[in-house]
């Protein structure tokens, strides 16, 4: 010791005794990081980290990852079932037999009564792929309703609407890795540090062995726009009429890549007639992104010898969701960049398994990317499950969105919602909040007791979270990766599978097809389901994801690896083998800010949270960064009004209104106002949500607000903090 | 794939990628400040030794082990994600309310044309650790291992003075442990070869660690500033910088501290800390004021200069023979006098021991003479409060020697309240602390010694033998009183006029106090000039007035008044130059907030609430 004591006495540190580490895979994003939670003697978890030889992560974890085993033992999980026989009365704790019982009772009452539609399921992108084909075998095979859809329709719905509709298939063509190759990267609505920051970091780890143009489409200036080549501050809702003018300077001065649209492409004629009506000068002043930026833009990456674009809800959460997503397609199609190193489209995925909902939980078909407007794949699956092709619907019934409205209307009368929470997490949250008191039966299954939705359920049932289970998730790059029992379920919570196949008994067609009790049994299904497909997980098993750390399907029987890209021969799944270029006219249909309500209105995500905050608002060193809502708003708007920083204003729009406190940056449009979703009561009781017409996703990202100082103070802080129940 | 050999440590594992090994690059021999790196050369007695950590007497074989480490933060390329500051609560298993690694920013600009800068900031293992020199129990070392400041919990007492007086808000006080605690530099990572959590954990090539003055792969700089970091000039913190990005000329930070950052056009790259007016209101916030952590060294303060000041001028004009005040020591007062003096030192000294976050440790505050004015302190109050007690015991009983041995007690009292009070201001002229570091405090606390000591001889006279008994007495202290009053009058003047023209920090508690307590300010001065004037009526008029029972009374009640709030103004104004915070995380204004509406308490709102 160079000062100080003179003795030195022995240093003490938190030590943490691990006796076990075990592998899993992370529940939180779509990045699909692999981690290590240590276990104690006792059995209890008592730290996370990345897994140092995985692929995804290479050893590091987001803040979310690093505090992940405390979710095991977190505030607010359900204990026991709990059911009541109206919403506005108190639960009572039953026991499993009790809760399974009432539920396939009252399933098979509104559909005996109603329909077998009226009885509606929207699940989530939480859960793993085993279970979510055990649900859609459920749903699909058992049940019979054509009312069952994804939370996914609130995030990437669009990806998968845009990727069919551009590839006859939905799937990420691209990887990681292509950061290692391309030559410029394009974001459209990604805000890549803060949604995805394993992913921002392996861009980064790309950056610095070498440079290449990093173009940046936001609206607010994030940390990735600041830290971008070029970041075009875009007008929100207006992304297509941006990739229809990088086009039309692409095509116009002959960057295109010809032989590629040639060899790969149809329906180019009709394509370039609405590009033509995008010159520069008149997209300009509809995008807001002037002449000269969107030709240096164009040319930029026309010229690079890969290119590859990114996008995650900038583009998805708007009408033009779909569209847009198409039109990245479009514009890679044309400079032949799909399918080799470093030229792609690949969509950021939102949830841990939105990937595997959207390959295996039949929401929007039947599993393994199979249709039911297909005759060939109605009779495959209903073979396999041992059941008449007839049972299934000739074509997919309502999307998430359309669901609710249906409840209003008295078409559904009964919902079983697994692990989301709608009642935070829709826009016009008022409305829900009165199409949810409608429902004669509403079962909630989640591993949160408290997540708001629950107000309104007739039976709660407790659900195992994340590693209590075993099972796969899907990562943005198509990695199936594994995550292993790490822990016993809390108190007499249980696994989704096993929820499932609990009900699945309870039902006549339930018990002539075979739900097996393991999800590595479940896992054997995939496997034949896919062989030879395009998501082929035949050469997989458990102990080989678990060897390699994740494996990107296609892997084909026999192969020792999986596969980084898809289209590389340039094949694809439409009936040509080609993909579709497809003409793209722009429709403004976005409430604009006008004189009543002159602001837009933006949502989105922060770092340190995950959706409605049923986990990591129970994570204190998550939740201390944003503990409450706030809104990002200009400061010299809120001049104008005398909105001062720190203080609650109050947020009015065509649907109600929010108090929210105010946090004055420059960061935001002087006509613009931002405010993360992730807030029970706040932002999503303004919003409006209209609707992609293809995806159905709903437009979070564009609405119209008025701001007004608020004089109490004190009573808006009451108001705000009643809302925190945590 | 993996060799199974099983790893010692919970943290090691055999596919440890290469990012979070520490790095074998060449550094100088010397350190800018002319330190020597290789803390080994000076102390060669060091080497060779156990960090014996959590029992474990192995020592790391790592070819760097003596040389000064420390962080490197490139801030180009921080994204503000969190990871370096959870890794480290994660590591350190830290409650939600504290932490050893904090990311704040600052801004500026207009939209689109923004910038944020993200700066994370933890210990930065000074090579001038003033927190080892402040810790009264010396609950610090600095190790030749690393160059690491370590601090034992176990050894701290939970008086905070550390916090004090890091430039960095690197050491933590934990209120519901009741001790500090704060970075360790994962010693017990680095003696298996690897860097920190928080730098392995960073996501975006921005947090880095190494030997001090050596530049890690494809970085450009070795800055020792960075907008919104303090002068390294008080510490020379073991940190270094990248910053090439242009920045704005101006940026603010977007916690509730008053303050921007300008570029200072005659240096061109540098940045100064100013005032920026937040558009506050005027408001009293009086219970605010009275109710901080900080009221213990209120009560503190106010009673031991009270004290002091009452005694060594009694005991002075005993020495000297000035009768006006000397003969109450002959009279009836004499007894309530002593005991008056000794009560209230006592409940001072009672209120600074309870503030403590481990009272029972209290013995430990004498044990860093060598540096903290924080020991010395104690030692001078306690030497005196010592001697009064001797003074007062012989005083009242009759024995041979009695008189001798009082004045024995009174020299000694003397020596500790020159000792004591010299280094309790000393203790406050902290450079991290502009708004103390100014020769008012200086005034304060003597000027308030000569007003309280002497109001509180009035106080006791007049109540043994009633005002008519005292009237030179009165007249005299209250000459005396308004030397001392006047003192600090003067101190406010020039300290409010230097904190305004020194700009920064210093500027922006000034800002804080004619606007957030900007009416309890006015009162105090408005206290302060009626005292002056009545005082001054009081010890100028001719002939003499004697005030009677009531507006004796109010003077008195209007000269403890205008202490008290004088000296929590004094407590709760002070801005550290510390790192901005953020907007929730590190904000002073949100963590008020959350106290007042009850989102502190839930503890993941990551705000200690008010007990």
């Amino acid at each position: 010791m160079l000062f100080g004591r003179s003795r030195k006495n022995p240093v003490k540190l938190a030590d943490k005794p691990v006796v076990e580490w075990k592998y899993t895979t992370c529940g939180y994003c779509s990045t699909g990081c692999s981690i290590e939670v240590g276990l104690d003697q006792n059995g209890e978890a008592i730290t996370s980290r990345g897994v140092g030889g995985a692929d995804v992560n290479r050893g590091k974890l987001c803040l979310k990852g690093i505090f992940e085993h405390e979710l095991f033992r977190s505030a607010g999980r359900g204990r026991a079932p709990l059911m009541r026989n109206h919403y506005f009365e108190s639960f009572k704790e039953a026991d499993w037999d009790t809760a399974l019982d009432k539920t396939a009772d009252e399933i098979k009452r509104i559909q005996s009564t109603y329909g077998r539609d009226a009885f509606a399921i929207v699940s989530t992108g939480q859960i793993m792929t085993e279970e979510f084909y055990t649900l859609g075998k459920l749903a699909r095979g058992v049940l019979g309703t054509n009312n069952y859809d994804g939370n996914t329709t609130l995030c990437m719905a669009s990806a998968v609407s845009g990727y069919k509709r551009s590839f006859g298939s939905d799937g990420p063509p691209g990887c990681y890795d292509d950061f290692e190759h391309t030559e410029c990267l394009l974001a459209i609505g990604s805000n890549l540090p803060e949604q995805h920051p394993i992913i921002f970091w392996r861009l980064k780890q790309a950056l610095e062995k070498r440079r290449f143009p990093v173009i940046v489409v936001d609206p607010r200036v994030t940390m990735f726009a600041q830290m971008a080549d070029i970041h075009l501050p875009i007008t929100p809702g207006t992304d297509v009429v941006l990739l229809n003018s990088l086009m039309y300077v692409i095509l116009n001065e002959g960057l295109a890549d010809r032989a590629y649209i040639e060899a790969h492409t149809s329906g180019y004629d009709e394509f370039v007639k609405v590009v033509q009506e995008y010159d520069p000068v008149t997209a300009s002043r509809i995008c807001g992104i002037d002449e000269d930026t969107i030709r240096n833009v164009a040319r930029t990456y026309a010229k690079a010898g890969a290119a590859m674009t990114i996008w995650t809800m900038g583009i998805n959460q708007s009408t033009h969701g779909s569209d847009g997503v198409v039109g990245i397609n479009n514009l890679n199609l044309i400079t032949g960049n799909i399918g080799k190193p470093g030229g792609t489209s690949l969509s950021i995925t939102g949830q841990c398994n939105a990937m595997g909902t959207r390959e295996w939980s039949s929401c929007s078909g039947l599993p393994g990317y199979r249709y039911l407007e297909k005759e060939q794949d109605r009779a495959e699956i209903a073979k396999f499950w041992g059941i008449d092709p007839e049972f299934f619907p000739k074509q997919r019934g309502l999307f998430q969105t359309d669901i609710f409205p249906a409840i209003e209307t008295g078409q559904i009368k009964g919902l079983w919602i697994v692990a989301t929470n709608p009642l935070t997490s829709m826009p016009n949250t008022p409305r829900i909040r009165k199409t949810l008191e409608k429902l004669e039966f509403l079962v909630v299954q989640d591993a949160y007791a408290d997540t708001e939705t629950n107000e309104y359920s007739h039976v709660y049932l407790p659900a195992a979270i994340w590693a209590e289970k075993e099972g796969c998730f899907t990562n943005t790059e198509r990695r199936v990766n594994l995550i292993r029992n790490v822990i016993k379920p809390y108190a007499e919570s249980k696994p989704d599978l096993w929820i499932f196949n609990q009900i699945a008994k309870r039902f006549e067609q339930g018990q002539l097809i075979n739900f097996p009790a393991t999800t590595e049994a479940v896992f054997d299904e995939l496997r034949i389901l896919s062989k030879g497909r395009m998501l082929d997980y035949s050469g997989m098993s458990y102990a080989k994801i678990e060897a390699q750390r994740g494996i990107q399907w296609p892997c084909t029987e026999g192969a020792e690896q999986g596969s980084l890209r898809l289209y590389t021969d340039g094949v694809f799944q439409h009936a040509d083998g080609k993909a579709k270029l497809i003409p793209l006219p722009f429709i403004d249909n976005n409430e604009r800010p006008d004189d009543e309500y002159p602001f837009w209105l933006n949502t989105g995500r922060v770092v340190e949270h995950f959706h409605t905050r049923t986990r990591t608002g129970k994570v204190g060193n998550l939740n201390k960064f944003s503990p409450t809502p706030y809104m990002e708003m200009n400061p010299d708007a809120a001049a104008e009004l005398g909105i001062k920083h720190g203080s609650y204003a109050r947020l009015t729009s065509r649907r109600g209104d929010a108090v929210v406190m105010v946090q004055l940056t420059q960061r935001i449009a002087p006509n613009s106002v931002f405010i993360p979703f992730h807030f029970h009561e706040c932002v999503n009781r303004v919003s409006l949500g209209l609707l992609d017409p293809w995806s159905r996703q709903p437009a979070f990202k564009q609405s119209a607000v008025k701001i007004s100082p608020v004089s109490d103070q004190t009573a808006a802080a009451v108001r705000n903090k009643a809302a925190r129940t945590f | 794939m993996l060799d199974k050999v099983k790893p010692k440590h919970y943290f090691e594992r055999n596919d440890e990628p290469a990012y979070a090994r520490l790095p074998l690059y060449d550094a100088p021999q010397k350190n800018r400040y002319g330190q020597s790196i290789d803390l080994a050369v000076e102390h060669p007695e060091l080497t060779g030794k156990s960090l014996n950590i959590n029992g474990d007497v192995s020592i790391s074989e790592h070819p760097n082990r003596y040389k000064q480490h420390g962080f490197y933060f490139n801030a180009d390329n921080c994204i503000s994600c969190h990871a370096c500051e959870s890794a480290c609560s994660e590591k350190n298993n830290l409650p939600p309310y504290l932490a050893y690694r904090a990311v704040g920013y600052v801004e500026g600009g207009s939209w689109p044309n923004y910038t944020r800068l993200n700066i994370s900031m933890a210990c930065n293992h000074c090579d001038n650790p003033v927190c080892l020199k402040g810790c009264p129990t010396r609950a610090y070392t600095k190790f030749a291992e690393y160059g690491a400041v370590l601090q034992d919990p176990d050894i701290c007492f939970g008086c905070g003075y550390c916090t004090w007086v890091c430039p960095y808000n690197a050491p933590q006080l934990d209120m519901k442990k009741g001790h500090v605690h704060k970075c360790n530099m994962c010693v017990d990572r680095l003696e298996a070869g690897l860097k920190p959590a928080c730098a392995s954990a960073c996501l975006a090539g921005a947090l880095d660690f190494g030997v001090i003055e050596t530049m890690p792969e494809n970085r450009m700089q070795l800055q020792t500033q960075i907008p919104g970091f303090p002068t390294p000039a008080i510490t020379h913190p073991n940190i270094r910088f990248q910053q090439t990005k242009s920045l704005p000329r101006e940026m603010t930070r977007p916690d509730a501290i008053p303050l921007r950052y300008e570029r200072d056009d005659q240096s061109g790259t540098g940045y100064r800390t100013k005032l920026r007016d937040m558009q506050r209101d005027k408001q009293w916030n009086l219970k605010k004021l009275l109710s901080s952590h900080e009221n213990a060294h209120i009560a503190f303060t106010l009673s031991s200069q009270m004290v002091m000041g009452a005694f060594v001028m009694l005991f002075i004009s005993q020495l000297f023979g000035l009768t006006t005040l000397s003969t109450i020591m002959n009279g009836n007062s004499k007894i309530p006098l002593l005991a008056g003096m000794l009560a209230v030192l006592g409940f001072g000294l009672i209120k600074l021991n309870l503030h403590l976050g481990k009272p029972l440790r209290f013995y430990r505050g004498f044990n860093n003479l060598r540096y903290s004015p924080v020991s010395r302190e104690i030692a001078g109050v306690s030497l005196f409060f010592t001697g009064l007690a001797v003074y007062s015991l012989f005083n009242l009983i009759e024995l041979p020697f009695a008189s001798q041995l009082a004045m024995a007690g009174g020299y000694v009292a003397l020596a500790g309240a020159v000792i004591g009070s010299w280094y309790m201001y000393k203790l406050y002229r902290i450079p991290a602390r502009p708004f103390w570091n100014h020769w008012q405090t200086a005034t304060a606390f003597w000027g308030g010694s000569l007003t309280l000591g002497a109001g509180l001889l009035t106080f006791i006279s007049c109540v043994v033998t009633g005002p008519d008994a005292n009237h030179h007495l009165i007249q005299a202290m209250a000459l005396v009183a308004l030397i001392g009053s006047g003192m600090e009058a003067a101190g406010h003047l020039f300290h409010g006029r230097d904190m305004v023209r020194q700009g920064g920090e210093g500027a922006a508690s000034w800002y804080d106090q004619t606007t957030t307590y900007g009416y309890s300010y006015y009162l105090r001065n408005g206290l302060l000039t009626i005292n002056l004037f009545a005082l001054g009526a009081l010890a100028l008029a001719v002939p003499a007035t004697t005030p009677n029972v009531v507006t004796g009374s109010l003077l008195l009640t209007s000269i403890l008044a205008t202490a008290i709030i004088s000296r929590a103004l004094f407590y709760v104004l002070v801005i550290p130059t510390t790192m901005p915070g953020a907007f929730f995380w590190r904000n002073r204004g949100f963590q008020e907030h959350a106290r007042e509406t009850g989102l502190a308490d839930m503890p993941q709102t990551g705000v200690l609430p008010n007990h």
